[in-house]
């Protein structure tokens, strides 16, 4: 008798485990073959041999990776795109953090503070590389803002460093990024209870204890999963600092991109796998602080 | 087969989620169709998961449940046809009041015409025509309630299993509510099986009170004999109304017991013959804080009451009665109802000397 | 502590205390702390700086023939360079370009939402390999597209298979839109209520009815919100089509190669044309979302 309702837990659990399996199958049917199996093409293709145009042969050759970290030029690619995804990340960071903080905790009407969450959100919808070019034509030499400081008699000489440069690259980034903080961080923002506000001030907190204390622990999440988002894509992206810098720049994924186009496929591979393992352990770094799968759950 | 169709019968079940704790450990109940029971016991005793596996949302991991005399275990809840009323109430929030109690029917292929027919007949039954369009946002706490009552009403099931359906309400409505279920289950005649860690709530409801702690049964009965002669110190410190004071057995002669509490001298209790305990071992007893008196010291004492003697320590007036805290005895409290009236003609104030007395045969031993 | 019970009765009623009128009690009324000024001005100052740029170049976008990438604008209004923009002989394909890039973004977003919410249910309970899956979805999420990419590219090619926008596109694009639906799924699940799932399980509903008739209306706003995700990151997606789209260019990729080749304003007409595109999608999709609703909510008042 008790065994028939072990075995009812038994199959029931069965059931459950077949059921999660056939809805998370697609969801692996597509990382399989479009995730997982071009990373493990891009690691083997790094110990390939090539014949310098184009075509590979199967090897175990390490000398892609030798080339690589010997390089003085890698560090230098490295050291340029850690910087620019350092100031990204904390430009976007105290901005995004700030405006949601605005419209979660200053914005009385529930209503008017959704309106204008969304009027945040809008410009996603638009093209990227759009977004990024419209600020040529204020940035420029004979851009709005230098024309608008030579008229007022601020500056006698056009400032050179607004576009084309590391300046102009930030600047692109942190229009493009800072809305991939605003969501997550009001999103986890919201869900802090008002009341715990009025508590601690209650309790004495100053402003600035509230803001140390209380929401910026429970806004972590947030904060984890916005800057995964700013750190991934400033590191995997070229075309900004392709653009933008006018070419004073390079970026780790455009020499990549260069190495494809002339054919260097094992040293482009080599370089890309390095570049995964980098930006993997800064995510995983991010992700030891919170647990982003319970923390979006709950 | 012959049972009824709403019997239900637990037999050895336990329920264990990691292999290790027992969350129900090893029941056995018989609930007589058509009765109101409720299982009673503090948060995580149990008694919603015995409700759940009744229900079917849950299998247990050993033991039988038996509905009308038929092993239900590893049936769904449809086949069953038990329904469960959710703690939440969990309305489909985007269907109307009408299309949320209409949903079972929905999902069983009755046609359109037909199922709102039978939909508004029970929208009737709970009074709820006005609110008919509504969406369950736009009810309040108390006409969600009804709706989900409806709710599940409609599937005529053999029982209704009602998860702490009052919990969400404010006190008023919570009494209101009260009268309404038990009106709605003598209409309807089946079983309803009621869970609540409110001891009010179980003995203004219930044919059977089950006085749940740790998986396990402590008491199960009709609601006078739990809450009038509770088998141990669990069971009447949660029912409450009593005041238990132990103390150790001193001797025993004609059914009666001396025991003497910690720096009192001792008191009679009454106990069955073949009940006693021994000289020497520490036993309990249980006095209703109803049953006490409360005397001047002056006053003379009928030799057939027990007394107590202690100091006003904190006084509560709670309306039809004043509830009187005395010193403890030993670790426990020791506190007399005393009816307003009557409290008011000798009123005591906070450090007089009072005389607690009681008949001896209000006082009840402990298992 | 000398207080008895006949003393308190009988003062209750010379100590019923003061109503207070007090703006402490309703922090809603009060006056604003100068910490909403200066964030109301930084907020202000962002939506200027996130909105002004784009403003620009669509007004330069308007300029006739004399027009310039820079300010002053001259000769203004005139479509001149939005004819520019669609005579193929100066800029490659845009209309071809628009029309696969819709085409793309329509299945992605009809695969991310059920693959999200399919994945999105499984997610709701532990099963065996549940975090090592986890795990694949925020590696394809952080992973640099462009190496996906070439890695998609590289595979093909041993396999023998073409990339085409069509096929190895897709799959490149769905590494990328699926994680952030599923992201999007967990919020929206985190709001659902366990117990609605019981109740229609309870209620006689089959696991099909129980999804079709309570989680997909419930859900129906996360879902929305998975779509317009699929929608514009596929629409607007570059890196990993880069070495996957094969020989037939989708919209970034054109828009891509003129910012490279093309210094006249037709870049802004591009730009003007993209995002009203985008708007019109937008707009559509919500208006269509809005009506159905309406017509269920007339349909359920109207029996």
């Amino acid at each position: 008798m008790a065994q028939s309702a072990a075995v009812a837990t038994a199959r029931a659990n069965r059931r459950g485990e077949a059921f999660s399996w056939a809805c998370i199958a697609p969801l692996v049917l597509v990382l399989g073959p479009f995730f997982l199996a071009p990373l493990l093409a891009v690691i083997a293709a790094s110990v390939f041999q090539t014949d310098g145009f184009g075509g590979m042969t199967p090897a175990f050759d390490l000398s892609s990776y030798r080339e690589i970290l010997t390089s003085g030029l890698t560090f230098n690619l490295y050291w340029e795109t850690v910087k620019f995804t350092v100031l990204t990340w904390f430009f976007s960071l105290v901005i995004g953090f700030f405006v949601a903080y605005f419209l979660v905790f200053h914005v009385r009407n529930r209503l008017l503070g959704l309106g204008l969450f969304l009027l945040c959100t809008i410009p996603f919808w638009t093209s990227n590389i759009i977004r990024m070019i419209s600020w040529i034509p204020l940035l420029g030499k004979q851009g709005l803002i230098n024309t608008a400081l030579l008229e007022t008699g601020l500056i006698h000489e056009p400032l050179e460093f607004l576009l084309f440069s590391s300046f102009a690259v930030v600047v692109a980034y942190v229009h493009q990024l800072t809305i991939f903080m605003i969501v997550p961080i009001f999103n986890s923002m919201g869900r802090i209870d008002k009341a715990l506000v009025e508590a601690a001030v209650d309790a004495g907190a100053s402003r600035f204890d509230v803001m140390r204390l209380i929401i910026l622990p429970l806004s972590k999440s947030g904060i984890a999963l916005g800057s995964i988002f700013v750190v991934s894509i400033v590191m995997g992206d070229f075309f900004v600092v392709k653009v933008m810098s006018g070419g004073g720049s390079a970026s780790v994924v455009g020499a990549f991109y260069e190495d494809v186009g002339v054919l260097q496929y094992p040293k482009a591979a080599a370089s890309a796998v390095l570049l995964t393992v980098v930006l993997m352990v800064a995510v995983a770094l991010i992700l030891r602080t919170v647990d982003i799968r319970k923390e979006i759950t709950r | 087969m012959t049972k009824a169709q709403g019997h239900i019968e637990l037999a050895g079940v336990v329920k264990s989620y990691d292999g290790l704790t027992k969350a129900v450990d090893g029941i056995n109940l018989e609930i007589p169709d058509g009765s109101y029971c409720c299982f009673l016991g503090p948060s995580g005793c149990g008694k919603t998961t015995i409700l759940r596996m009744i229900a079917g949302h849950e299998d247990p991991t050993e033991g039988e449940i038996l509905i009308g005399g038929e092993n239900v275990v590893g049936l769904p809840p449809v086949e069953r046809r038990t329904a469960m009323m959710f703690q939440s109430y969990a309305l489909f929030p985007h269907l109307s009041v009408r299309d949320n109690i209409a949903f079972s029917l929905r999902v069983r292929g009755v046609p359109k015409a037909e199922r709102l027919k039978t939909a508004d007949a029970m929208i009737e039954k709970v009074r709820l025509e006005e609110l008919r369009d509504r969406m369950p946002n736009q009810l309040s706490g108390g006409q969600q309630q009804r709706v989900a009552l409806a709710r599940a009403a409609i599937t005529q099931p053999r029982v209704l299993l009602l998860d702490e359906p009052l919990s969400a309400l404010d006190e008023q409505l919570r009494v209101q509510m009260r009268t309404e279920l038990r009106r709605m289950q003598q209409e309807l005649g089946i079983t309803f099986i009621h869970v609540t860690h409110t001891q009010q709530e179980a003995i203004a409801l219930a044919d059977m009170v089950i006085v749940m702690e740790k998986g396990q049964i402590r008491q199960a009965g009709p609601p006078r004999d739990v809450y009038s002669f509770p088998r141990d110190r669990y069971v009447a410190e949660f029912l409450g109304g009593q005041n238990v004071i132990s103390g150790r057995v001193e001797g025993q002669s004609d059914g009666i017991v001396a025991l003497r509490p910690p720096e009192q001298k001792a008191i009679r209790v009454p106990c069955a013959p073949e009940g006693a305990p021994e000289r020497g071992t520490q036993a309990d007893v249980a006095i209703r804080r109803d049953d006490i008196a409360l005397l001047k010291p002056s006053e003379t004492i009928d030799s057939s009451l027990v007394t107590l003697p202690g100091r006003v320590r904190a006084l509560e007036y709670q309306g039809s009665f004043v509830k009187v805290m005395l010193d403890p005895i030993g670790d426990d409290d020791f506190i007399v109802y005393v009816p307003e009236r009557k409290f008011f003609e000798t009123p005591f104030q906070i450090g007089d000397l009072a005389l607690a007395a009681w008949d001896v045969g209000y006082g009840r031993l402990l298992a | 502590m000398a207080q008895t019970f006949p003393e308190r009765a009988s003062s209750a009623s010379a100590q019923t205390p003061r109503v207070v009128r007090g703006k402490a009690l309703a922090p809603s009324k009060g006056k604003r702390p100068w910490t909403f000024y200066a964030l109301a001005t930084l907020f202000t100052a962002y939506l200027i700086a996130l909105y002004g740029p784009m403003f620009c170049i669509y007004v330069l976008s308007f300029q006739d023939v004399r027009g310039d990438l820079v300010f002053p604008v001259r000769g203004f209004p005139s479509l001149y360079w939005f004819g520019q923009l669609f005579s193929q002989a100066h800029t490659g394909d845009i209309k071809g370009a628009f029309d696969r890039s819709i085409k793309l973004a329509i299945v992605v977003t009809i695969l991310t939402v059920v693959i999200s919410f399919l994945a999105g249910l499984a997610f709701r309970r532990r099963f065996r390999g549940d975090t090592t899956i986890f795990m694949m979805m925020i590696g394809s999420l952080v992973a640099p597209g462009l190496v996906l990419g070439i890695g998609v590219g590289l595979l093909f090619n041993a396999l023998g298979l073409e990339t085409h926008w069509y096929s190895s596109a897709l799959g490149a694009q769905l590494s990328w839109t699926l994680p952030f639906g599923v992201l999007v799924m967990f919020a929206a699940l985190s709001l659902f209520d366990h117990a609605w799932e019981e109740a229609s399980r309870d209620l006689g509903a089959s696991r099909w009815q129980t999804v079709r008739l309570v989680m997909i209306p419930v859900l129906a706003p996360g879902l929305v919100a998975v779509a317009l995700f699929g929608f514009t990151l596929s629409y607007d997606e570059f890196a990993r089509t880069l070495q996957t789209a094969g020989p037939l260019n989708t919209l970034p990729l054109e828009i891509w190669s003129m910012t490279l080749n093309i210094t006249s304003p037709s870049l802004y007409a591009l730009g003007t044309v993209t995002t009203v595109v985008s708007f019109i999608i937008i707009v559509a999709s919500l208006y269509a979302i809005a009506s159905m609703q309406k017509r269920r909510a007339r349909r359920e008042a109207s029996h």
